[in-house]
Formats: C-alpha cells, structure tokens, sequence
C-alpha cells in the first residue's frame, strides 16, 4: 500500500458509499429506456385493431382486445413453425458447441502446428464472402439440401466469430491446467472434454445464447430454401411474413373492385407486435437457464487453489 | 456422448419429414407448387374453395408467397431454375418471361380447345398475344389476372390515381365543383383559416404527401394527371402527336406544380414532416381524421377509409377529384397543341404480363389450361367471387345479393383464410364487370360493384353527400372513362434495358423534389434550374427508350 | 517442478523436426480441427468460384435470364468508381460504423462494469433481462417507434422545448446531419444490454483473488474496477476490437433503409443500399460481386492493420 493510497482512503470511503446508490439509479433509469420500446409493443398487441392503426399508443393498449393473439394462437401453422423453430435451435446449438469449442481448443494451443494457418482460413470467412447466388447454388443445386430440414442445420454448424469468443477465452485460463494433465498422460481429446470443457461453461453459455438466438431469428434460409414448403416455415418467416405484406406492391389492384378492398387489408399492427410477443417469449423462457452461468462468478479460483 | 444424442435426433426429424408428396400424371391427384411475386396468407387446411378445386380437379396447391426482395427472390429462381409450376412474377414477370421460365399458352389456349379462355381474351388479343423477339412467333405467356371485363365499365369510384379531400371541406365550402389545382388549395386554405383543429384540438394537416419507397408515386405522379392525362406512370404521352413520349418531371408543365406546393409549405398547409413519414405514419394520421387532402390512390389508403368508417368518421374519409392546371398558367409552357382535358379515369385496362404463368418445369400445362378453362364458367366464377349460395350469398329475384354480415365477411383476412382462394385466384384468369347472358344477366361479377351492396350499403353520410351534389356515385366526380389508348397504359411498359438510368431519374427526384418544396421561394427558380440539369441525361435517356416503346406498341396493337 | 519440465520436452516437440513429423505427434488436436476445416472449405470457399462474377457482364437483363454473361473485365469495377454516389455510400458506411462501433463499445463496457458492481443478485438479473429484451423487436417496430419519438412534436422535441434547450422543435429527421447520430443512438438503445453479455462472460473468467488482494492494498471500487476489471477483459475488448474495425464496411441495410428519407438520402445510402439499387434488384450480379469483392479486400487491410498495430502495442491478435 502506498502513501498516496492511504491518503485517498478517506475521500474513497464517499464514493464507496455513494456509487452503489448511483449505480442503481442509474441502472433504474436505463432500464425504462430499454424497457419503453417492448412495453409500447406489448401494448399494442394487446389493442384492438382499427384503433390501433391511428397511432399513438403508448404504455398501455387503448382499447382492449386479444383478438390479435387469438388470430394467431388459432392457426395451426403457427404450432407447426414453434416446433421447427424449437426443435432446429436446440440442434443447431449442440451441434455448434460441440465442434466450436473443440476448434476454439485447437486454436488456442500455441504448440499446434497448423495453428496460424487454421486462424487464417477461419478468420478469413468473416469478412469475405461469395455473394448470394454462389452460396444459395451450393446448397440448394450442389447439395440439393433445400426443401429439407437439413438446409437449417447443415449450412449453419460453425460461426467463427464465437470460434473466436471461445479461443480468447480458453487462452485466458491458466496454462498450468493443461500442462499438468499432460503430464498425467491426458491427450488432448481428452483434456479438452475433462478439464476445458467444463471450466468453459460461463463462455459455453453466452456462445450457446448467440446460436440459439441467431438461429431462432433468422428467416433469411427459410425464405431461399424451404418458402414453399408450409410444414418447414418457422415462427421468424411467419412474423416476417406479416410484416410484409405491409409492403405489398399495388399488382392489379386498380382493376378490380373487390381487389382493391382485399389488396389494402394489410396485416395490423396489432398482430404484427403480437407476434413479436410470441416469437420473444420463449427466449425470455430459456434466458436465465443460461444467465446462470454467465452472471455468477467463476470458481476458477477454487480450482487453481 | 452428445454428437451420438445429436446423430439420433437428426435422423428421427428426417424420418419424420419424408412426407409423401404423390405427383403423377393424368387425372391422378396432384400437388402443384405455386408462387406469388406479392406476400400474402397462406389459406387455412380446411379451406372450402380449395376443397372443391381439389374435389373436381384433383388438384391441389402448395403456395409460395415473396418475403423478400422480389427482384432478387425470381433472380435466385432463375439462375438455380427452380421454378414452381404455377408462376406469378408479380410487377418483375419481364425477368421471369425473358429468363425463360414460361412456356407459351397458345401451345394450349385456341378456339376450339378453350372456348372460355379464348372468348375471355378475344377482345383484348392483340395487346396480350405479343410477337416473340427471335422467332417471331405470336406468344403468350400469361393471361392477364384483372382487366377484361365484360359488358360496360364500371366507374362506381375512382380507383386509381387522384387529388382527395375530406368530405367535410366540401361540405363546409357548400358543395363546390373542384377543377383545379388552385381551387383546391384555395379551400383547403380558407378551411384551415376557419378550422385550425378538429374537436379534440388535434391540429389539421392541409396535404400531406407520402414518399416511402414504391409509394413515392404520391409525389411524382401528380403532374401527368394535372395535364389531364390518366396513370402512365413517369411519362406523359401525347395521344394527338404520333404517340409522343417524354418524361414530364423535367419539364417547364411541372414547374408549376412544385411551385404551389412550396407556396403551400411556406403557408404552413405541407409539414416538414411529411417526407420522413413511414407508410404506417401516414395511414395512422389519415386514420385519425386530420389530414384533409392528398394525392394518392384509392387502394392505397383503403385501411384508413376502412378505420374511419369503423368509428363513424364518414366526414373524414376522402372524395377523389380530377383536378388538372388551370390552363391560363401553364399556357406559355405547355407542349404544342397540347388541351388540357381531365382524363383520371381510363378505359378498361388489362394487366398485361401480370398473373399467372406456366412454367417449364410443370408436368402437367394441359391439365391447368383445362381447369382454367373450366372455372370460366359461371358457377366456378361465382364460387370464387361470391361464394356458396346460401351460405355466403343469395339470390333472390335474379339478383345476387349478401347480408351486410355476409359482405363483411369477405374483408375479414382471418375469414378468407377459410373461406376464399385468393391466393390462387387473384392470379388466375377472371371474369370482371357484367354478367352477360343466362339468368343472372346483369349482376356483377364482383360483389363490390353489385349496385345492391354498394348503394344499399352505403352510410347516410354519403347518401347526403351525393345528393347535395346531385351525383349517384363517387365516380360523377371525375369525367367519364377515355377510351384506353392502343398502347395501354405505359407503366405497364418493360423498361429493364434502361434500368440504371431508371434509378437514377428516381434518385435525382427523390432528392430534390422535397427540397424544392422546402427551399426559400426566392431560391426556388435557381434549385428548379439545377433539379432539371441534373435530371436531363437520366431523364432523356429514360424517355427516350419510353418513347420507342409506346410507340412500337401502339404499331403492334394497330397492326 | 521437474515432472513438469519433463512432460513439457517430451510434448514441444523441437522445430527443426518435420512438419509432418510434428502433426503426427499432435494427431487429436488435428482431429479435433480438421473436420471444421473441411466443412468450412466447403461452405465458406468453395463458392467463392462466384467471384469471377465481378468480372461478367450482367448489364443486358434479357441475356442474363438466358444465362449469357459475356467476359466484362474490370468494367464493373470502373463503373463503381465512376459513381460520385458510390464514393458517398462508403463514406456513409464508414462513418456510421465508426459511430456504431464506438458508442456501442463504451456502451456496453461502462453497463458490464456497471452490473458487475451491483451486489443484488435478483437486481443485477432484473436489469440485464430487461435491457437484452430491445434485442430481439424487428427493425421495423424499433424505427416505426424512433420515429414516433425523434418527430417534430414527438417525446424528445417536446422535452427539449420544456427545458428550453431548444427554441422551436428539432427536425432530427430531415436533416442530414443528424442521421449518423440517429442510427448510432437507436443501435445503442436496441443493443447495448445485448452487447454486454459477452463482456459480463468475459469478466466470470477473472479470479475473485485479485479483488480481494485490491481491497487488501485498499483499493476502492475505482480502482478496483480500473485495475481489476477492466484488464480483465482486456483481451475481449481487444479481439472484438479488431475483428470489429474489419467489419467497418458493413453498417447493416435494414435501419438506413427504414429510416431513410428524401431530405437525408445522401446520409443514409450505404454500400449495401446502393449494392441492392443497382446490382441485386436489377440483378445486376456484376456490379453486386464487384462490390462484394471490394468491401473484403478493404475489410482485409483494415484487419490486417489492426492486428499489426495491437501486436507492435504487445496486445492479443486476432490472427
């Protein structure tokens, strides 16, 4: 301890006192921000149509109504999609845990040989990329995945930004762990799968949070691959779907009369933030399964001792 | 341990998937796949109309309906030829048909095979059958989804392009005729003077002018139409002068337009806030009654008209007028010879290369002619546009008519899922205006245009209304239909080879046209100079292709 | 201790062996990579035949249908960089990454930090629950809500106008210069809970020890989180860095789009929303690889730079 140090202490003791307060103020006020634009959604969803397209709803619904939730919770397609979407997430996440933590290992031993070429070629693929039809010609000519289920899981087993994520993080932790475990005669499978692996679990947890999330939301493959295919769309195509047809371009419209009242039957924005609702909450469902791991502290320290 | 549980439950889903898809020829049951150049809801399983179509055709439909970008959705779909049997290009099908994803119906659709079809295009053949650029064989690649009606048109409403007010400034100004542009500003104006808010205090919004993206139209459509002529989209064409084709927004005609509208800002009638305004803006403040003029189209706004009628507003909904330059103003500037004559409202039009094709992929061409064929007739008509008897509609007296519960169903999205094929008939062949022969002989084909429901249900409001005006319909506003020129309209008109020189004409417009709205009225003139200069080589360019265009189509229709 | 020299030389294997003699020795970690390696060559490089793209002529549509696209040379290219607009895109995107990059960066560093003082278990979840949730609105219902709010009777203008910071209402969305601002502050509002989880993973890995041997040579909370925290996740923030300053081409499409107006069109267009105006809607592939092909090369020297200046200052790389 320093001189100067022990000077500050006392003028230190205030803000001790003081931050926790502020923190929580401040940490109070930022979650109203961050909490208006989901509330005003869920707000909407839960007003009743017509009114709603006049605007200017705020926190909370103007005219009740479930109706929008009752719209979408009675079609059946919107099951169908949950389960697709549920059930491509949970393998897709496995999947890249499992052989993304086992490169980011790999890349993280210094001793590797084919290390620095490895990083090259995986980082490469971040920032150049073949355009759209090359890929799309690949997987729906080449591999004829498309109108599969596998066209969810295939293209997507590996993300070298959590690659990445992982490596920075198993770096960090103390060589001395595996040198130890060499030293028992451990190979590197099994360190990897005995020691890393398990000590890995707050970072494990955030990547497995990025793949789970970037598969649920995405509604890009869907659209390429499997748009015609009713018992492949997933809840993001659907939701996609909806808000859409806002879009919708005024084909043929003028000519007819009956299609002039149909074409401009947009869907409400009611039913566009319900289905928001619907397609986050199972997110909000999983999320703490998860945040354990990350939120608490490590045991590394345990373990080292 | 985990790769294992992964292997397994891979190939459980994949067991579970391998649904059987029974395609077969002949009159086997079969699936066809269908997509659809606009979003749209997929219908539900139990749908009735599907049920029937599969019923007697055996057929039935697995919809793809565009998520994304259109353009880039057929791109995919023709450099991989994954075409769907059943293909609507949606506004793109140029890049479909040159990609050479359709097959020719006329290998199908003849006199003698498919009277119905046929009959139904007859009238129209020599603007839908086209010549083939290589072989110069006569072609068809799509029959047209809207547009060939039968027996007198109707104009009930103008559907399309015009200037709207709120009925309630009419009403207030005591049921003035409205011709011209400055007219209707005037009122506008003495309005607001005398109304600056509605009852609840809400300010009023003089005009509002929509930007977002396609519906950019809202602010560079106008000044074709102030020149009397109906939608050709960003051409004007002189129908008097060998089918002259130019672009009018870099003309001295248009000046004058953006001239009132910046007069009309500074007086505080325009906002600043209405170029940044999303489409979801813009029907939220139509909506709520306080925007009391536009130009637009009908169908554009239609969720807001629904919105006011719903709460009562009928004085807050829109009449469309036909208003045009007061010839006086503009008469130094205007193209030779040219008479400034209100045209909103053009004759029937028909959707050329919009609706179904086709494609090269499909196994079984002969077997859809033949249902199309089929559906021609009146009941397969019927069912689509009105349903089943009895349960949707009746006819009582030779008259189809529908509750106004029945009717109101037929705009309820959640029970069309159910209850009608839109997805596949918007994009099918149709018939439109009269019905022409048999017992039900001057009905409508459509519901909405059945004089029992649009009359009989129309709100007292209105019913006043068109009487203080003396008018039967909305449609009196604007003179009668012109007959369709021989090119059609030229929005229709393929203008890909152009295309680069086509976004920048619509950048450069885009980008200054807000500003010369907003600019300082002495700086105007300079920026109009500087807004025509930069457009000039776009535009030239742009009008140019368009002038050949109309007029070797108007050489092909003439013959 | 001489056990584990020991194992160390019978593992390190010296250099001047073979390569293939080496790998052989470190067969499981080659195990463990390879499968990846080939998947990856697979989906990321072999389609990267699409790049001779750049180099065809897809200007005339109807050929292009047909599946006719003649040799062009570097005319795709000439033609971008005789676009003025072109050159204004990069400017745009660059300009709102760099922002985005920033704001976003502080952001969720100081909330991380901030979180990871709160002792309140249930507190700290509750807050960081909440602000992860803007996360997951679509793009749309996000903009449709900013624009509701930045209008010119809207929340902020007419809280501005209440405290006399302004004298009349802000046009912040007309106005050119305010767009870059615009988007980096709906980014942060949308994503900075969401940016923080990977620093609050990041900062699990640091060893409660070192807290504890701060507060024993009296360390405040300041210095605490000054000289325990943040070196903590130093090496996070740096390879995020990196990798980040090599996506700095890409400013994303969907905010810029929705955003966008008229009066800011200048501001708003990024490379992606001049790509899709002139290359993809006009399938115009060409021009789309063209583009493509320059943002990779321009994002390799932006990665390879950053990675040479973090080494040269003794920081984690990347590569």
């Amino acid at each position: 301890m320093t001189t100067a140090n022990y000077q500050n202490q006392k003028v230190r003791k205030h803000y001790d006192v003081a931050f926790p307060i502020v923190n929580t103020l401040v940490l109070i006020l930022l979650m109203f921000i961050t909490l208006y634009p989901v509330i005003n959604t869920l707000a909407y969803s839960f007003n009743e149509g017509t009114d709603a397209l006049r605007g200017g709803i705020g926190l909370w619904p103007r005219v009740w109504s479930l109706k929008s939730y009752q719209s979408i919770l009675s079609d059946r397609a919107v099951y169908q999609a949950a389960w697709i979407s549920a059930s491509k997430t949970v393998i897709i996440t496995l999947l890249n845990l499992f052989w993304t933590g086992m490169l980011a290992y790999t890349l993280a031993r210094k001793e590797f040989v084919l290390r620095s070429f490895f990083t090259i070629f995986f980082v490469l693929t971040m920032y150049v990329n073949a355009g759209l039809i090359p890929n799309y010609l690949l997987v729906s000519k080449t591999l004829k995945l498309s109108k599969s289920y596998w066209v969810y899981i295939i293209p997507t087993m590996f993300s070298c930004f959590n690659m990445i994520v992982l490596r920075t993080y198993i770096a960090g932790l103390p060589e001395a762990l595996v040198e130890s475990a060499r030293i028992d005669g451990a190979g590197d499978i099994r360190i990897y799968w005995q020691i890393i692996f398990p000590l890995c679990k707050p970072v494990l947890a955030t990547v497995a949070l990025f793949v789970a999330v970037g598969s649920w939301n995405s509604w890009f493959d869907t659209h390429l691959y499997c748009a015609g295919q009713k018992d492949l769309h997933t809840l993001q195509y659907l939701l996609k779907m909806k808000l859409a047809t806002t879009q919708a371009s005024a084909n043929a419209a003028k000519t007819s009369a009956d299609a002039l009242k149909n074409t401009t039957q947009t869907t409400p924005v009611t039913i566009r933030c319900a289905i928001t609702v619907i397609s986050t909450v199972p997110i909000l469902v999983v999320y703490p399964f998860l945040q354990k791991y990350f939120v608490t502290g490590m045991v590394l320290g345990s373990v080292k001792g | 341990m985990r790769k294992l549980l992964s292997v397994l439950l891979m190939l459980c889903l994949l067991g579970s998937l391998l649904v059987p898809f029974a395609v077969a020829e002949g009159e086997e049951p079969i699936t066809l796949t269908v997509f659809r150049g606009d979003p749209g809801d997929q219908p539900a399983d139990d749908n009735k109309i599907y049920k029937k179509i599969e019923e007697e055709f055996g057929i039935k439909f697995e919809f793809e309906f565009l998520a994304g970008d259109l353009d880039e959705t057929l791109g995919l779909k023709i450099q991989g030829q994954d075409f769907p049997d059943l293909f609507d290009g949606g506004n793109s099908a140029d890049l479909i048909i040159s990609g050479g994803a359709l097959i020719n119906l006329l290998d199908y659709v003849n006199p003698t095979d498919t009277p119905n079809l046929w009959a139904h295009i007859e009238p129209q053949k020599a603007r839908i059958i086209e010549k083939d650029e290589e072989t110069g064989e006569d072609v068809m690649y799509i029959i047209p989804n809207y547009g060939l009606a039968e027996g007198d048109q109707i104009v009930n409403a103008v559907n399309g392009p015009a200037f709207f007010i709120q009925k309630q400034v009419l009403a207030w100004g005591g049921y003035p005729q409205i011709k011209t542009l400055d007219e209707y500003f005037d009122l506008i104006e003495k309005f607001i003077e005398a109304n600056p808010t509605n009852a609840d205090g809400t300010p009023y919004i003089g005009f509002d002018i929509l930007t977002e993206d396609w519906r950019r139209f809202c602010l560079i459509n106008p000044v074709q139409h102030l020149m009397g002529r109906p939608n050709d989209g960003e051409v004007l064409v002189d129908i008097n002068n060998d089918y002259h084709t130019e672009t009018f927004i870099n003309q001295p005609y248009a000046k004058r337009y953006y001239q009132k509208l910046n007069e009309e800002f500074h007086k505080g009638l325009i906002s600043q806030d209405t170029f940044p305004m999303t489409y979801d803006q813009y029907i939220a403040q139509l909506s709520s009654g306080i925007v009391l003029g536009m130009f637009d189209q009908t169908w554009d706004f239609g969720n807001a008209t629904t919105a006011l009628q719903d709460a009562g507003m009928y004085e807050n909904t829109y009449v469309a007028l036909g208003l045009i330059y007061d010839e006086s103003e503009v008469a130094d500037v205007l193209p030779e010879g040219w008479k400034i004559e209100e045209h909103y409202v053009n004759g029937g039009v028909p959707n050329i290369r919009r609706g179904f094709g086709i494609s090269v992929n499909c196994e079984c061409p002969e077997r859809i002619v033949k249902m199309w064929e089929r559906m021609l007739d009146e009941d397969w008509q019927l069912l689509f546009n009105w349903g089943v008897e009895g349960e949707d509609y009746s006819i009582e007296n030779g008259r189809l008519v529908m509750t106004e519960e029945q009717y109101a169903n037929t705009l309820d999205t959640e029970w069309q899922k159910h209850n009608k094929a839109r997805a596949f008939f918007e994009s099918s062949p149709k018939r439109q205006g009269y019905i022409m022969e048999g017992e039900l002989a001057g009905n409508c084909w459509e519901p909405g245009n059945q004089p029992e429901i649009l009359f009989g249900m129309m709100n007292d409001y209105d019913k006043e209304f068109l009487a203080a005006y003396g008018y039967k319909k909305f449609g009196d506003f604007v003179n009668p239909p012109i007959e369709l020129a021989p090119y059609g309209e030229a929005w229709q008109i393929d203008y890909t080879p152009v295309d680069q020189d086509h976004t920048d004409f619509i950048n450069i417009q885009m980008e200054y046209l807000p500003k010369l709205i907003m600019c300082d009225p002495a700086e105007f003139d300079a920026l109009w100079d500087e807004f025509v200069t930069t457009i000039n080589p776009s535009a030239t360019a742009f009008g140019e292709y368009m002038d050949e265009a109309v007029k070797a189509e108007v050489a092909k229709v003439l013959g | 201790m001489a056990d584990n020299a020991r194992g160390i030389t019978r593992y390190y294997i010296p250099k001047k062996k073979g390569f293939f003699t080496r790998l052989a020795k470190q067969w499981q970690l080659a195990l463990m990579s390879v499968p990846m390696f080939l998947y990856v060559f697979l989906f990321n490089y072999v389609p990267m035949w699409g790049w001779r793209n750049a180099f065809l002529d897809y200007t005339n549509k109807k050929q292009v249908a047909k599946g006719i696209t003649p040799f062009y040379g570097w005319k795709n290219f000439q033609w971008l960089f005789s676009r003025p607009d072109f050159f204004q895109s990069i400017r745009n995107t660059l300009a709102m990454s760099v922002i985005n990059l920033v704001f976003g960066t502080v952001s969720a560093i100081l909330l991380a930090v901030l979180l990871n003082e709160v002792r309140q278990k249930a507190f700290k979840r509750t807050v960081q629950t909440v602000t992860y949730l803007p996360h997951f609105l679509s793009m749309v219902i996000v903009v449709a809500m900013a624009q509701n709010i930045f209008n010119s009777n809207g929340a902020v203008n007419q809280l501005l106008l209440s405290l006399g910071i302004v004298k009349e209402s802000v046009f912040w969305l007309g106005e050119g210069k305010y767009f870059w601002w615009l988007v980096g502050v709906i980014n942060v509002w949308k994503e900075v809970g969401w940016g923080t989880i990977i620093y609050i993973s990041a900062m699990t890995s640091i060893d409660p020890a070192l807290y504890e041997a701060a507060s024993i040579d009296g360390a405040g909370r300041f210095q605490r989180i000054l000289h325990v925290t943040l070196p903590g996740i130093k090496s996070t923030f740096v390879i995020l860095l990196i990798m980040n300053i090599g996506h700095l081409m890409e400013a994303g499409f969907e905010i810029q789009y929705l955003l966008g107006n008229p009066l800011v069109m200048n501001w708003s267009r990024t490379i992606d929303i001049f790509v899709l105006e002139y290359g993809t809607q006009k399938l115009n592939f060409g021009v789309a690889t063209a583009a493509g092909m320059f943002k990779s090369v321009v994002a390799i020297i932006l990665l390879v730079g950053a990675n040479f200046i973090s080494k040269r200052l003794g920081e984690d790389t990347l590569v």
